[in-house]
């Protein structure tokens, strides 16, 4: 028999943490709007040239004694240039030198130190702090929801959105501190707090037992990998439209077009930084996803007796994954990078919202659990 | 940078090629020598050269070969590129998603009949439109085949090529080093006081030490690692190509069936023995496993109060089974969730109702009819059951009945229905029908459903049976007695030789897809070389080392970070070896010149030129 006192703490601690991710989207808001403007913001891999422009130590000094190494290397060599091209590859001619063509070497530097680990200015610092409070409050919500059921909870739609908006935020908290990304935590707590909203007032579901379908571990494994994968398909989708709006804010300023909002922008990092940010995150995401459909797949196996049979749900994680799939092909294809990856990513976080609104909804198949009257 | 590099060497170099390991990035690892030509010498004198030049014939070479001179066989060779390109591949992702998309709004033959059958009832203009388009069977369509053969064929044609220059390039050392280590994407450069060969030594210990594969030339040094990016990389398509194998694997030889079974009933799997088969193409009746499965009991048990009530908690099946026909008799607790497996076939719980039983005596008095009758639910918050009987060897009438099983029945406002789905108070309500069934005129019937059309319905009372009341039939036509009921299962039974390779391949194509994410595949070079000598004598002893990196699987970036650190410990070696050389007698340097004097140079522009 489910603990109503255990899942009454649950529905109490969501709420708060609702409001207290509210009062944090305020102080993030508030240092958009008076707090410092940052500098330029430093990614982890433009970090380099930043240093290597501003190296001033004495031990980095420039190399090239006279001239540069390459001429030096070129001209000066004892080795004869022909010796350079790989006798076994047709395809590398030997070219003549082009001295000095390319200045001096900067020195090696060691890895720059990155910009600074934790939050900077009060109301980033607080809107940070206010986050860990709220995903602190929303574990235990999710945690003594659990307890209250004597099983995993997430066993309909209620539970799991609160799952997923869980692991958005602890995908914001990550990747803020890993990546030194704290200006991203009012664009993710938006969604996050909508969701949460609906979630309690329209899509509550009191606690109770699960049906003998789901009553299986491969809900721990194939659900919890759902979960982890849409909380960071979340995150670089959020990241994927900041890069979008960064990238228009930086066409048109270069083009010295009006440009709207540029008190946000310019406290924003480059679009480049938030392009590889989103990047890393769907390398995170879609081995995840790809885990979490494998898990689905050994799950249907077990239980309905055929590991892939087109079940909505499923047809539906197969699209996502196609989708996704595209995006990292479009990385690397030419002439699709950048904006147009993007887009196909929005387009993939597009299928993953579908499918956990839309299919529950108006399709029906195996996968209606999500205990919503249809 | 790296990627714009790389990115220009694919769009318009390499694109022209056709060769997609090119434009995924792992042509100039692979091609062994040809980075200095490609990357770098083609970076700076070449690329832009190679980019205005060949884009209008990478242009041209994307709508048309170029030039009319080329045979069938070049055409052959043109579709070949255009079909592995990545561009295609991009198009056949997106269409294989697009393409998915129908058969999950429109109800699917080999998953819902039923709903295909009601699809047709509703849209009755529309459904053989959408039937000849497979708009029923999407996943079996052809034109769904098309698009995944092609996007396999695609893939293969990328994948296996690049397999085989992996394979060569394992057995290689790294390439020579490019010339101009300074137009790498990553490039630094210091002076020593050390021998360029002894300094070139000393940064292939280090590069060693950190697991490089190093290669020594004239003045160079060449360092390659992570050859398990793009190992990972084809393992993730290879695995993809085996599931596709898996898929066939089941489609050809594994078969499905389904089986209703009342309690105390038995059925042997054999085609006859099954309610549906649908077999593999290759699997013929004999090459079905012999086992029979008794259904003992089955048992429900369900939520009794709260909000859930009248949810299910349990359900679970005993069944009595053996192998072959004569064999041991095992038992085994079915459940959802808990399938039975005998000798690789599987055995579901997918279903389950009620199978109320009647015993009609008719009009001469002799039993005709004394069985269960499955009834199928019709909804399942109380598992109203519908279903009917038949006796077409009643005389002097055939007779029929339809109606509803109510498990625990209530009367709401003179309408029947059922409170909840444990038989807590079964009642049967039937309503009652002599004359003609049909079932002797040759055309199959349903069992779960009368033909009234030659009947006349008796005017007796629908009202709810007890378990042991009957109805009498007017004009001595007979009776009809609720005996009782019992429960049945209905079980799904799955036999996929491909399930295995399936599963093996899903996860050998998560592992490569994680290893070619985690790691990446990166070149070093560093060059030494006497200094020049326009400078005054001392700083001719000087030797001048520049460091390169390269790397083609970095867009996520942190190669730039990774290069300044090995650059960095490639000048501290380097020039730590320098000064232990100081300090010995008759060392190569003087007293206390091995510290390289600060050079006037523009390190901004540098590394401006270098950011272009």
């Amino acid at each position: 028999m489910p603990n109503t006192g255990l899942a009454d703490v649950s529905n109490v601690a969501l709420v708060l943490a609702i409001a207290i991710y509210a009062v944090a989207m305020v102080a993030y808001a508030f240092d958009f709007a008076f707090g410092k403007r940052r500098p330029s913001a430093v990614s982890p891999a433009s970090a380099t040239p930043a240093a290597a422009q501003a190296g001033t130590r004495p031990e980095l000094v420039a190399a090239a004694v006279g001239s540069s190494v390459a001429e030096l290397a070129g001209r000066g060599s004892p080795a004869d240039p022909a010796d350079l091209a790989d006798p076994a590859d047709p395809a590398a001619p030997a070219k003549p030198a082009e001295p000095a063509a390319y200045g001096v070497l900067p020195a090696p530097a060691p890895p720059a130190a990155s910009p600074p680990r934790w939050p900077q200015g009060t109301w980033l610092r607080l809107g940070f702090l206010l986050t860990c409070a709220g995903l602190v409050l929303q574990l235990t919500a999710v945690a003594t929801r659990g307890l209250s059921e004597h099983r995993i909870p997430w066993g309909n739609m209620y539970e799991f959105i609160a799952a997923i908006t869980c692991a958005a935020v602890l995908a914001l908290v990550f990747g803020a501190i890993r990546f030194r990304a704290y200006y991203l935590g009012l664009f993710v707590l938006l969604p996050v707090v909508l969701a949460l909203a609906v979630d309690v007032v329209v899509i509550y579901t009191p606690e109770g037992q699960l049906v003998p379908a789901l009553q299986s571990y491969w809900i721990a494994i194939h659900v919890t990998g759902m979960i982890i994968a849409i909380g960071a398909y979340i995150l670089g989708a959020v990241a994927a439209v900041l890069y979008l709006l960064l990238a228009r804010y930086e066409r048109r300023a270069a083009a010295g077009q009006p440009t709207g909002a540029a008190g946000i922008f310019d406290r924003l990092p480059g679009a480049d930084t938030l392009d590889r940010l989103s990047y890393r995150t769907i390398l995170f995401a879609f081995p995840a996803w790809t885990f979490a459909v494998i898990a689905g797949a050994i799950w249907a196996d077990h239980a309905w007796g055929r590991y892939w049979g087109w079940d909505p749900k499923e047809t539906w994680s197969f699209i996502i994954w196609l989708v996704y799939a595209a995006y990292l092909h479009a990385r690397a294809t030419a002439g699709w990078r950048g904006r147009r990856a993007a887009y196909i990513q929005l387009f993939g976080f597009g299928c993953v919202l579908f499918n956990l609104v839309g299919v529950n909804l108006w399709v029906s198949g195996l996968h209606s659990y999500a205990g919503l009257p249809h | 940078m790296t990627q714009d590099l790389a990115g220009r060497a694919a769009g318009d170099g390499a694109a022209v090629d056709g060769d997609r390991a090119a434009v995924t990035g792992e042509g100039v690892a692979a091609d062994g020598g040809s980075v200095a030509a490609d990357g770098v010498s083609g970076a700076a004198d070449g690329v832009s050269g190679a980019a205005d030049g060949s884009s209008g014939a990478a242009d041209g070479g994307r709508s048309r070969p170029a030039g009319s001179r080329l045979g069938v066989l070049g055409w052959l060779r043109w579709g070949w590129r255009q079909l592995t390109s990545m561009r295609t591949a991009l198009v056949l992702l997106f269409l294989l998603a697009l393409a998915s998309i129908p058969g999950s709004v429109l109800p699917q033959q080999g998953i819902d009949p039923a709903a295909v059958t009601q699809y047709y009832a509703a849209h009755p203009a529309l459904a053989p439109f959408l039937a000849r388009l497979s708009g029923f069977d999407v996943f079996g369509s052809p034109w769904f085949a098309a698009i995944y053969l092609l996007l396999f064929t695609s893939l293969a044609g990328c994948v296996l090529p690049r397999t085989f220059r992996l394979a060569r390039s394992a057995g290689q050392p790294p390439p020579a080093a490019p010339r101009y280590l300074g137009r790498l994407p990553q490039a630094a450069g210091f002076a020593t006081t050390l021998a360029p060969d002894q300094a070139l030594e000393s940064a292939a210990a280090l590069l060693r030490r950190r697991r490089f594969r190093v290669r020594k030339g004239a003045g160079w040094v060449s360092a390659e690692k992570g050859y398990l990016h793009e190992t990972g990389n084809l393992l993730f398509h290879v695995a993809l190509l085996g599931l596709l194998v898996s898929v066939a694997l089941g489609g050809l030889f594994g078969y499905k069936g389904n089986r209703l079974l009342v309690e105390g009933d038995t059925f042997a799997n054999t085609p006859v023995g099954l309610d549906v088969f649908r077999p593999g193409r290759l699997v013929t009746a004999g090459s079905l496993q012999p086992f029979s499965i008794t259904l003992k009991k089955f048992s429900a048990r369900y939520i009794t109060s709260g909000d859930q009530r009248g949810q299910p908690a349990k359900f679970a099946a005993w069944l009595r089974y053996n192998s072959r026909y004569g064999g041991p008799m095992r038992s085994y607790d079915l459940q959802v969730n808990h399938p039975l497996n005998v000798d690789g076939v599987q055995v579901f719980l997918i279903g389950h109702g009620y199978a109320p039983v009647f015993k009609v005596t008719d009009g001469t008095g002799a039993v005709r009819f004394d069985q269960p009758v499955p009834f199928i639910p019709v909804e399942q918050s109380g598992l109203t059951s519908a279903g009917v009987v038949k006796v077409p060897d009643a005389h002097p009438r055939q007779l029929g009945f339809a109606g509803v099983f109510l498990p625990t029945e209530i009367d709401v406002g003179g309408r029947l229905a059922s409170a909840f789905p444990a038989a807590e108070y079964p009642r049967v309500s039937l309503v009652s029908y002599a004359g003609n069934l049909g079932v002797n005129s040759g055309q199959p019937q349903s069992v779960y459903s009368l033909d009234t059309s030659h009947m006349r319905r008796l005017a007796v009372s629908p009202r709810p049976l007890a378990p042991g009341q009957s109805i009498t039939l007017p004009n001595g036509l007979g009776k009809l007695t609720f005996t009782g009921y019992r429960r049945w299962v209905s079980l799904a039974i799955t036999y996929d030789p491909g399930q295995l390779p399936a599963l093996v391949s899903a996860v050998a194509a998560l592992c490569g897809l994680i290893l070619s994410f985690l790691v990446r595949r990166r070149r070093m070079f560093v060059r030494a070389a006497p200094a020049g000598s326009d400078r005054d004598g001392a700083a001719s002893e000087m030797t001048a080392v520049a460091v390169g990196g390269l790397t083609r699987s970095d867009a996520a970036g942190g190669f730039a970070a990774e290069f300044a650190e090995l650059a960095t410990e490639i000048m501290r070696e380097v020039r730590g070896e320098a000064a232990a050389d100081s300090h010995q007698p008759g060392g190569a340097s003087t007293g206390d010149s091995h510290e390289a004097p600060p050079l006037a140079g523009d390190l901004t522009q540098a590394a401006g030129a270098k950011g272009e």
